[in-house]
């Protein structure tokens, strides 16, 4: 895949993760308040938006909680990564169904009490699965490029 | 078949109350590789699945599940004449207050909320809302239902190298 194609699938990462953090680009022209709504709709669909579990800075919030901010960011520094080395053509789903249970976890840990639901485990157990997901998405994007290019 | 079952639930699930609570970013893309499994076992064919195949059991359920997601978020905003803009109204209200902006822009935000709420207090049905909810549904579930397939035939293909070499 060209590094064009590379540079523009990470900008339109940065895009999305940019979106979820778009109360703190209010201030900077505040007109963008009347997008917030539709936004926080949006981001809504995919993700519960629990009040408690959303970062929080300087008063604003996220649209989306720690552990999908974690995935999306991930996928982020997954794409960034890859404009300098390519990821592994046949990554090891023994590394993927460790993120996974990694992830299920700090859900079931926190769920049953043991300890309390912390945004940074959730934020670092999300980055794990996005940054090991975007191998995977790479992988299937050059599939498909290569498929349209050598059509059977 | 396997993208309007799969689309079917993902569908349901981003609509019914407290189901929808514990939705979170990866019901759709786990959708479409929940679908691509079912049409293998279904067509009996544990070959490697081609992207082109996965981008479009990915889109059909992204689209199902946009399709079912948003006729019942309308059925029910219709029938209950209730939903997430009524409810959050008033978070809403005390959210926009608190950002550092010109009462202008704060009234004319709220107004146009206001009218929203309005309309879905007294009939169950607004043009704006009904208007957003339709856009961000397809947009959303067929972008996440297409990276879903993508993945998805990615980790399958993976799988099943994995166990032909064993």
């Amino acid at each position: 895949m060209s590094v064009s194609i590379r540079i523009t699938l990470s900008i339109l990462m940065a895009i999305w993760c940019v979106g979820f953090f778009f109360e703190w680009l209010i201030p900077l022209n505040e007109k963008l308040l009347t997008l917030l709504p539709f936004l926080h709709q949006t981001y809504s669909l995919i993700c519960h938006q629990q009040k408690v579990k959303l970062i929080t800075h300087n008063g604003f919030e996220s649209l989306v909680c720690s552990r999908c901010a974690g995935i999306y960011i991930g996928l982020l520094a997954g794409s960034i990564f890859s404009l300098f080395k390519i990821p592994h053509r046949n990554p090891k789903i023994k590394v993927l169904a460790m993120c996974i249970a990694i992830m299920l976890l700090d859900i079931a840990a926190y769920s049953v009490g043991i300890y309390q639901y912390s945004k940074l485990i959730a934020f670092i157990t999300g980055f794990l699965l996005g940054s090991v997901a975007f191998s995977y998405f790479y992988n299937g994007l050059i599939q498909l490029f290569n498929e349209f290019i050598k059509p059977r | 078949m396997p993208s309007l079952v799969c689309g079917f639930s993902a569908g349901v699930l981003q609509v019914v109350p407290l189901v929808k609570s514990f939705s979170c970013c990866l019901v759709i893309p786990l959708s479409a590789f929940i679908a691509l499994i079912l049409e293998q076992k279904s067509t009996n064919n544990f070959n490697i699945i081609s992207a082109k195949k996965a981008v479009m059991i990915g889109l059909f359920t992204g689209i199902f599940a946009a399709v079912f997601g948003s006729f019942f978020e309308i059925l029910i905003t219709f029938i209950t004449k209730q939903n997430d803009i009524i409810i959050t109204f008033p978070e809403l209200q005390k959210m926009v207050g608190n950002f550092p902006v010109t009462e202008d822009i704060k009234k004319e935000v709220l107004h146009l909320f206001q009218n929203v709420r309005n309309d879905i207090l007294t009939t169950g049905f607004s043009w704006l809302y009904t208007f957003s909810l339709v856009i961000n549904d397809f947009f959303i579930d067929i972008l996440f239902g297409i990276t879903g397939g993508l993945i998805g035939s990615q980790i399958i293909n993976n799988r099943n190298n994995n166990s032909k070499y064993k």
